[in-house]
């Protein structure tokens, strides 16, 4: 076989992205429409006079888009500021102090790798329930602020390859563990804690089926849900509807552009999500 | 002297454990609560009956008995199979193919790679609906297009398989960063060796480069197999399991049992069951790849 020409491979891989960007490009040129030319012209027309009309009406409007987002935001802070303290401390100990049990409790933190999350929306919402926390912010938060195991492993596979000579050096100076991992271990692991800022950010951006859940009326209404309901509350509204899902989609892609090295290098070295 | 160093291990033990745990003590909460209890309430949760509003009453197998022969379960289980045999080996095939075209050393290549990750970081949920929309009968863009009504969502035979080439769409990209990491490993003696030995085109890709990318094709077909029997958003946003249950995959399933049926004894017998299945898989993987590595060791 003769080996392809460039000209036919840039050919493929031009109508791969055309195919791949068409549906972002379309969602939002057409959130940035106004609902008549929508109805009169084509779906493909570039949009003519061009308006800011919708993204407005959402964000100020009934919808609460604007406050939808502040909560995810909120949310997602939250939880990555309680994922990244935790996951910390317990990767260091998994790494770098040898305790009765250490062995038999890393494998119990995997083991729950397995479990997939669609099995835990049921008993947590029994939980947030019984609590009396349903449809609040803070069911949002908690069920993930705690811990990932999956960070952990990650955290702990990086500090294992921290030379131990430093931490035994700043231990002689009277440095206490907290010292320690304030000092030499966080400062020497910044690479894998700003990949799992990403992962942690991107996730609960775009997490959807817990705050479905949880969740009731605009209150505490998480980007995704706001989405979902506006879909089923104007159906047929596309150019509105197109504002919600640009919302959703654009400070992703701007994040996304802005890191894509770390992302590409994230993704490939964890596998996430 | 014997005695004290003794003691003295003793006391470093102490201290060890001491600050072991206090480390761990923050995620110890976190998985002991929101991972392990869970799993054990959704157990306890299958042998009772509830609405989400009444008492929660004891009914033994009852919830066991009612999802395994009413045949709704049965008809997701075969659903959510039949949609993981279309979207794995379909977006491993493209994106295998992408990758060999990426590793080429073209000048541009990142870009490209870039474009075709975008839908992967994106939210599921919110491209769903754009694609809902682009697949509309009357004022889609799909339609529009090729200038015939099709009804993509709403015919029962399209779709399944209109869903599955959405999320296709969205997954293409990182099965195609997995591909490239692979193939850029494989070292350049072997791909010059083939080349003299005459080997060229579909033979080098077929005889040399696909047996090296076995580890990676094994770990992007384990991880892809697990995320796509959980699919959830896409279904929500396209279909909501319909028409005539089609689309009911095993996750909207849960969701629609628990929530729209209020019926939390049977959803929480779907979801032990998709765990069975999810941690049987992950665990035969586990074996099958702990056999391979020591065959290839011998």
């Amino acid at each position: 076989m003769r080996r392809a020409r460039p000209a036919a491979v840039y050919l493929v891989l031009l109508a791969g992205a055309v195919f791949t960007l068409g549906p972002f490009l379309l969602s939002i040129l057409t959130a940035f429409k106004s609902r008549e030319q929508f109805a009169r012209e084509s779906t493909l027309a570039w949009p003519d006079p061009l308006t800011p009309g919708n993204i407005v009406a959402l964000l100020t409007g009934p919808a609460e888009f604007g406050r939808a987002i502040l909560v995810t935001l909120l949310a997602a802070t939250l939880i990555l500021i309680g994922q990244l303290i935790s996951s910390i401390l317990a990767a260091y100990a998994f790494a770098r102090v040898d305790f009765p049990g250490r062995n038999a409790l890393f494998w119990v933190y995997l083991s729950t790798l397995m479990i997939p999350p669609v099995v835990l929306v049921v008993p947590l919402y029994l939980m947030m329930t019984e609590a009396g926390l349903r449809n609040s912010f803070w069911s949002l938060v908690l069920p993930f602020a705690f811990a990932s195991p999956y960070a952990i492993f990650l955290l702990r596979e990086y500090f294992r390859g921290i030379p131990q000579e430093l931490i035994d050096a700043a231990r002689l100076d009277g440095a206490s563990t907290l010292d320690v991992l304030v000092e030499i271990v966080v400062p020497l692991s910044r690479p894998i804690i700003a990949t799992l800022t990403l992962i942690t950010i991107v996730s609960h951006w775009n997490s959807f089926m817990w705050p479905l859940v949880v969740t009731s009326g605009s209150e505490w209404r998480v980007v995704t849900v706001a989405t979902a309901s506006l879909q089923s509350q104007f159906n047929g509204n596309w150019t509105l509807v197109m504002a919600a899902t640009t919302l959703a989609l654009v400070p992703l892609l701007v994040l996304f552009l802005v890191f894509q090295r770390q992302f590409v290098r994230s993704i490939t070295f964890s596998g996430f999500k | 002297m014997a005695s004290s160093s003794v003691a003295r291990r003793g006391a470093l033990r102490r201290r060890n454990a001491i600050t072991g745990y206090s480390l761990l003590a923050p995620s110890l909460f976190g998985v002991a609560c929101f991972l392990l209890l869970p799993v054990l309430i959704v157990v306890w949760l299958s042998f009772q009956s509830w609405d989400l509003i009444g008492p929660v009453s004891f009914v033994g197998l009852d919830n066991y008995r009612s999802v395994l022969t009413d045949g709704v379960f049965g008809n997701s289980l075969l659903v959510t199979l039949v949609f993981v045999a279309l979207v794995v080996p379909i977006q491993t095939a493209i994106g295998l193919w992408a990758a060999t075209l990426l590793t080429r050393g073209l000048p541009g290549s990142a870009w490209f790679r870039t474009i075709y990750v975008l839908p992967w970081i994106a939210a599921p949920l919110a491209l769903g609906v754009v694609w809902k929309w682009i697949l509309a009968p009357t004022d889609g863009a799909l339609n529009a297009l090729i200038g015939q009504r099709v009804e993509w969502l709403s015919d029962p035979s399209l779709a399944l398989p209109a869903v599955a080439a959405v999320v296709i769409w969205t997954n293409v990209g990182y099965v195609t960063l997995f591909f490239m990491a692979g193939l850029l490993n494989i070292p350049d003696q072997v791909l010059e060796a083939a080349r003299i030995d005459g080997a060229g085109g579909l033979a080098l890709f077929w005889q040399i480069k696909l047996p090296l990318l076995r580890p990676t094709m094994f770990f992007v077909l384990v991880t892809t197999v697990i995320s796509a029997f959980q699919v959830f958003d896409q279904v929500y946003a396209l279909t909501q399991g319909g028409p005539a249950r089609t689309t009911d995959v095993v996750a909207a399933r849960i969701y629609y049992e628990a929530f729209g049926a209020f019926d939390l004894g049977r959803a929480a017998v779907m979801a032990v069951v998709l765990l069975v299945i999810l941690v049987t898989i992950t665990l035969a993987q586990q074996l099958y790849f702990r056999r391979r590595v020591t065959y290839e060791l011998e």
